[in-house]
């Protein structure tokens, strides 16, 4: 055993009592060690199991434990050595003075060894749980689902998605079952760069929690207006058993967050390999971006999954509700909403009782989609979200049939995320050759299943163009951020459209000189779904571009784009859009540009398209023309 | 020309977190329990707690998250899961009682014990006395507790 001086003694209370004397179960030492034997013999450290309950990886030197927290472990080097934790826990095991007990403390351990050894349950101190039997009561696991919470239309960072377990119990309906989620609890006092960067780097505590569902369908399908997608595996009820001691042992326990890939998503991939061992998942995620989709695609390709159930977010149920009504339904549905009717003026009018009770049902569920948003006080929305319910009591009868929702294309239908590019293509006559790459996540262009229209997000796009007539290579571009976010406005939803990029880029200057600029480029504005354009949309936007070539170093200038983008076919689409920027600081002259663009997508398969592009560039030092044509693989 | 830039800057960056308000409040009726995990949480934080999956509150285990401050039921036999699901579901079972449906309605039948071939009549039974139920907008949980059991006991 080594003390390490850097770490507190006082994080060990339950090592100090390994020092006292004699604290263990009497006239079992032959007993413990004869089990330490067998354990040492049939190497039990490298046993599968015992390294997903540890949660060791393979490390410099041998294995150690993704979990940070040094109450985790029985050994002092338990993180870093798994025979020497096994080891402390069959003594802890036999140890009646602990308390908590090893069973209370770590159940799955306690039964995983109790089992596989075997040791005899007559020769084991047998201390009682309460805590820990009324959980499992509460909880009363049965069997459990994968929850997937897709992204949010307006919010394209969201776009990644979220997992996490729902335990079900022998109650039929799903809202009283638990939810168990892995997450970074942050600090609401930092800063959002000090966020980022203490999210990806680790350093913050990630910590299970288990809440009620329904908290969390109120979280994410009526807060934050995320779909969910329950996916219901076919783990068996003493798999499910073994899952839930497993939580429960990790209460209070952390391990540094990191966003990129020790998250929300693979973290949970541990339980599920403590329920079901002979499934591989966390292995399967080496990468450095560990994606919540593409570990729901390894539960899938386990085989884990029997069927999966959508639950659509509120707004996305509002949306349904108001295109099956009448446009006066809807109409009188709004003003009860924002308190411009009284709910008693719906039964004096000629509508038939199903249109009352249809505009009723709707304004009462666009009455709290407002208050959620907090554009009603909670005055106010009391006693008119009462009011609408009591006349719609009145009108009586359950909600009027109506079309069943529409359930979208399921995440795991959509393309792979990272993406490799071949481009052929010719600027003002000149041909080039491109070949791109982008680790992540979704472009408009790419097949629209499986994610949410008008929505992109991309991290770190570099394309590189090769010239063969001047056999010049140069960076084209690369975009470390490039976000869209087109959320449609309608008769009830408002949302605003945006978008924010940033990277470098080719722009042109006098004398034919094309150079690299850095380019930071925001823009916000309106979009609308309009038939048979699709969606069609317009920014404002400014753009700063900055390059020694520049005069001051800098152009800054502002203006608009507008255009539309449409998905003609599962197939085929069309994305067209202009843009103006007018300098207004820095080099005003140079900052000067009008952009007109079309892009013809084409889905070849889930995973391949091609897009055929047309550009027209007109500025001070440049009437540049560009067409291209590019194969999109995505792995 | 000034104002515009302002206007326009101002707009791309806080459009992203419009979704998302701020303020908040814990309570025993109608629109109280709804903004516990996010309520004075600035806009900025709340969405990067979205981007990241981070969570803001205090999420540990909340196996029970009890009723103890608020008025409790008179309810002889108490049921301490329908009182915690009624308290922290009230909007939505208001809503369902009313439209005489809904998956908070029937889950609030089922922890009653109501069998599936009576649930027809006790949703209906319901709806008929949403007004005794949901008397008034500062109506709190235990009065919608005792006034469902005793309603459904003479329905």
């Amino acid at each position: 055993m080594r003390l390490h001086g850097a770490r507190p003694f006082f994080f060990f209370p339950l090592l100090l009592l390994f020092l006292l004397p004699s604290t263990a179960w009497p006239g079992t030492d032959g007993y413990l060690s004869e089990l330490k034997e067998t354990a040492a013999r049939r190497r039990l450290q490298d046993d599968r199991y015992w390294d997903i309950l540890l949660f060791y990886k393979p490390a410099a030197g041998g294995r150690g434990s993704l979990i940070d927290d040094p109450k985790f472990f029985l050994a002092l080097d338990g993180k870093r050595d798994p025979g020497a934790e096994l080891s402390a826990t069959l003594d802890a095991m036999f140890d009646n003075s602990l308390s908590p007990p090893v069973r209370c403390r770590f159940p799955a351990r306690f039964e995983w060894l109790t089992e596989t050894l075997p040791i005899d349950p007559a020769r084991l101190p047998a201390p009682e749980c309460p805590v820990l039997d009324n959980t499992l009561r509460a909880i009363n696991p049965k069997s459990a689902s994968l929850i997937f919470a897709s992204g949010h239309m307006n919010a394209p960072a969201s776009m990644f998605g979220h997992t996490f377990l729902r335990l079900d119990s022998a109650y039929e309906s799903p809202l009283l079952s638990y939810a168990v989620n892995y997450a970074a609890t942050i600090n609401p006092k930092d800063s959002g760069i000090s966020y980022a960067f203490k999210g990806i780097f680790g350093f913050y505590p990630g910590y299970y929690s288990i809440l009620p569902y329904y908290e969390k369908v109120r979280e994410y399908a009526s807060m934050e207006q995320r779909d969910l997608w329950e996916y219901r595996t076919n783990l068996t009820e003493a798999e499910v058993r073994r899952m839930v001691l497993h939580v429960l042992e990790m209460q209070g326990i952390h391990a540094d967050y990191y966003f990129l890939d020790e998250n929300c998503s693979y973290d949970l991939l541990f339980l599920l390999e403590a329920a079901r061992p002979s499934v591989t998942l966390t292995d399967r995620h080496k990468g450095f971006f560990v994606a919540p989709i593409e570990t729901l695609r390894s539960v899938l390709a386990e085989g884990l999954i029997d069927n999966v159930v959508f639950r659509p977010s509120t707004a996305r149920t509002i949306r349904h509700k108001a295109a099956g009504a009448r446009d006066r339904e809807v109409d009188l549905a709004k003003a009860l909403a924002s308190g411009n009717a009284a709910p008693s003026t719906i039964v004096d009018g000629t509508l038939p009782a199903e249109g009352q009770a249809r505009a009723l049902d709707l304004a009462a569920d666009y009455t709290q989609y407002l208050y959620l948003k907090r554009e009603i006080p909670k005055d106010a929305y009391q006693g008119r979200y009462l009011g609408i319910l009591s006349v719609r009591s009145k009108v009586g009868g359950p909600p009027p049939t109506s079309r069943p929702l529409p359930v979208p294309a399921p995440p795991e239908s959509g393309h792979l995320v990272s993406r490799a590019s071949l481009a052929a293509g010719a600027r003002d006559g000149r041909p080039f050759l491109e070949a791109a790459y982008r680790p992540a996540y979704h472009s408009l262009e790419d097949p629209a299943e499986g994610f949410n229209d008008g929505s992109q997000i991309i991290f770190s796009d570099a394309a590189v163009r090769w010239y063969p007539r001047d056999e010049k290579v140069r960076l084209q571009r690369w975009d470390l951020i490039d976000i869209v976010s087109f959320a449609p406005r309608d008769a009830l939803f408002h949302p605003v459209s945006w978008k924010v990029r940033t990277g470098f880029a080719t722009r042109d200057f006098p004398g034919s000189v094309e150079a690299l600029v850095y380019e930071l480029n925001p823009g916000g504005g309106f979009s609308w779904k309009v038939s048979p354009l699709g969606i069609a949309y317009f920014l404002m936007e400014t753009d700063l571009a900055v390059s020694g070539r520049y005069d001051r170093s800098f152009a800054f200038g502002m203006g608009g784009s507008a255009g539309i983008a449409r998905q003609v076919s599962d197939r085929l689409g069309v994305l067209a859009r202009a843009r103006y920027v007018h300098g207004v600081l820095g080099d005003r002259e140079q900052g000067r540009r009008f952009t007109a663009s079309m892009m013809v997508p084409l889905r070849l398969s889930r995973n391949r398209s091609l897009v055929l592009e047309g550009e027209h560039v007109e500025g001070p030092s440049v009437h540049a023309g560009t067409i291209r044509f590019t194969w999109n693989a995505n792995f | 020309m000034k104002k515009l830039l302002v206007m326009v800057a101002a707009l791309s960056l806080v459009v992203a977190g419009s979704a998302f308000a701020a303020g908040g409040n814990t309570g025993c009726g109608l629109g109280t329990l709804i903004f516990k995990d996010t309520q004075n949480q600035s806009t900025l934080v709340q969405i990067v707690a979205v981007t990241t999956n981070g969570t803001l509150g205090n999420q540990t285990f909340g196996i029970s998250s009890g009723t103890s401050e608020c008025v409790q039921p008179k309810t002889v036999v108490r049921n301490e899961r329908l009182n915690e699901f009624v308290q922290a579901n009230l909007d939505e079972l208001a809503r369902d009682i009313s439209a005489g449906k809904g998956e908070t309605l029937s889950t609030v039948a089922e922890l009653l014990g109501v069998p599936s071939a009576q649930r027809d009549a006790f949703n209906r039974n319901l709806q008929a006395h949403f007004q005794q139920i949901f008397p008034a907008p500062g109506v709190e949980f235990a009065h919608v507790v005792d006034t469902i059991v005793s309603v459904s006991n003479q329905g």
